[in-house]
Parts: C-alpha cells; sequence; structure tokens
C-alpha cells in the first residue's frame, strides 16, 4: 500500500450512543471514536470489536494504530476496562508482529486528560498517549 | 429521608430515583452542568460528576433487589463538595465494599490503580475500578456509612485544592 491508495473500511460499529469509525490507510490503521461509552457493560460490544481490530492490524502487518477519542465525551470505568485488555493483548504479541497503540485525547477533556495517560503506563513500550487540541 | 452530609453552607442538589441505569448519564450531565457554574472551574465540574457517575453506576449494580430508590446528595460546604450515594445492599456486597475500599485506601492510589487495572483485565465480570479511578482521577477522598443493610458512600472534594 503507497500513499495513493484509498483508505480501507473496516465495518464501523454505532452502537448506544457510541460511534466507532476505523479505516486504514498508508500502513496506519485510525479509529475515530465519538460520543460516549456509559452502557452497562461495554465489554460484550468493544471487546469483540477491539479483538477484530488488533486481528485485521497483525493480518496486514500494521506498525501503528491510532485511536482518535477527542470526540468521546465520556467513558466509565468498564470501558476504560476494554481499553486496558486491548492494550494488555497488544502487549503480547511478539515483537515482529506488534503495532504501537497510539491513543490520542484532547486536554481540555478531563478525563481523557487523566485516563489516558495512565493507560498508557500499563504498556509505555507500545502505548503512546498524544495530547492533541482542537 | 436525610442523607447526613457535610452541613450545607452554600449549593445543594439532592437527587432520588429507580435504579435505572439510562439516568446516570443524565445526572452525571446535569451535576457537571451544575458545578460548572457553581464552582466556576470547568475540571472540578467534571471530576464531581465523574464520581456521580462512577458511585451511581456501582448502586445501580449491587443495590439490593428489594430496593426502589437511589438516593445522591451532593453538598457544597465551605471546605469541600460532598457527594453521597445511598442505598440498601446484600451484606457480601457490602463486605466486598469494605474489603475493596479498605484495600484500595492502603496504597499508593497511582500504583494500586495500574495493578487494579492488570488484575481486571485478567478476570472476567465487572471491572470495580470504579472507586480507585474516583481516587486517583478525581482527587477524591472516600469515605463508608455503612447502617445494617444501608450502605452510604462519600467521594468528597477539599475545595482548598483548587
Amino acid at each position: 500500500m503507497n500513499a495513493s491508495t484509498p483508505s480501507t473500511p473496516i465495518t464501523p460499529l454505532y452502537a448506544e450512543g457510541l460511534n466507532v469509525v476505523p479505516s486504514i490507510e498508508e500502513n496506519v490503521m485510525r479509529v475515530r471514536m465519538s460520543g460516549a461509552v456509559e452502557m452497562r457493560d461495554p465489554g460484550e460490544l468493544l471487546t469483540p470489536y477491539w479483538n477484530k481490530l488488533d486481528e485485521k492490524a497483525r493480518e496486514r502487518a500494521l506498525r501503528r494504530v491510532e485511536v482518535d477519542m477527542r470526540d468521546l465525551s465520556f467513558m466509565n470505568s468498564s470501558g476504560i476496562l476494554t481499553l486496558v485488555r486491548w492494550i494488555t493483548k497488544a502487549k503480547s504479541h511478539p515483537k515482529e508482529n506488534a503495532y504501537q497503540l497510539v491513543l490520542q485525547y484532547d486536554r481540555n477533556v478531563t478525563w481523557q486528560r487523566t485516563s489516558i495517560p495512565t493507560l498508557a503506563k500499563l504498556a509505555p513500550d507500545i502505548v503512546v498517549p498524544a495530547e492533541i487540541n482542537g | 429521608m436525610t442523607m447526613e452530609i457535610t452541613p450545607v453552607t452554600a449549593d445543594y442538589v439532592e437527587m432520588r430515583f429507580s435504579p435505572r441505569w439510562t439516568y446516570i448519564s443524565c445526572v452525571r450531565k446535569f451535576v457537571a452542568s451544575f458545578f460548572m457554574i457553581g464552582l466556576s472551574d470547568k475540571e472540578r465540574a467534571e471530576q464531581i460528576s465523574l464520581a456521580a457517575s462512577e458511585l451511581l453506576e456501582n448502586a445501580v449494580k449491587y443495590a439490593s433487589e428489594e430496593e426502589s430508590y437511589l438516593r445522591i446528595a451532593i453538598a457544597k460546604g465551605a471546605n469541600e463538595v460532598d457527594v453521597c450515594v445511598k442505598n440498601k445492599a446484600e451484606k457480601t456486597n457490602i463486605n466486598t465494599l469494605r474489603r475493596e475500599l479498605a484495600l484500595i485506601q492502603a496504597g499508593q492510589p497511582e500504583q494500586v490503580y495500574l495493578r487494579k487495572m492488570e488484575e481486571a483485565a485478567n478476570t472476567e465480570g465487572q471491572s470495580r475500578l470504579g472507586l480507585i479511578r474516583i481516587m486517583y482521577e478525581a482527587n477524591a477522598r472516600l469515605r463508608l456509612e455503612v447502617n445494617d443493610s444501608e450502605v452510604a458512600i462519600h467521594a468528597i472534594f477539599p475545595l482548598e485544592q483548587m
């Protein structure tokens, strides 16, 4: 794949006030999240979905997955746990099959500024918190 | 029914509603807006609303089945804001809550939070990250009161830190 290759759509997730729209472009998977994660058991929905994205990233030998959470107004602690599980899975991949997980956040949103850098501490070698304002 | 919280010198909000999950989001947004105005501090208002939301989620999950209502009261006193959620619970759930609170209050919050995340990732079921998240991310102090089957949990935000 090169710079002129159009982005590859992956089935988005729209459910219970949450939108997750992934795409692959120039060997990078970009995942845009918007809405809020505040359902009772987000793991039922998100854990299998994150697993699919993980499989797709490794199948395509991607080295970078960017998750843009700037438009996510809230995530409850059960939602945080789904990201912890994704990070734990990504951390377990052998180096030749691993990717960097970039968590993009807005420092003006309090939960993002506190939760995202904390999540990155779980696996500092592969998780990068990226503060992007505006 | 009184909530027995910090004596009120300024703003006070009390809500009582059936334990429906969909109300939690509504309460969180209201609390954030209310304290955004009352404190003129967006960060603190969002921390208070996060605490309210996490405490209410626990109450809905663990309130005893015969419980018809949950109660949340938030009082802005002279030196602190006290978020209190009160509900009835089964004895086993109350004992679990006591142990959980003792555990998270015994360690350094960031280390406890990371350790609990790792433990939760490797086990099935509920995250049990809500209380430590309130302590670590929202910088609140937690206090538990148990009276028979009635549990009141407080998240207390000192105002002098603001």
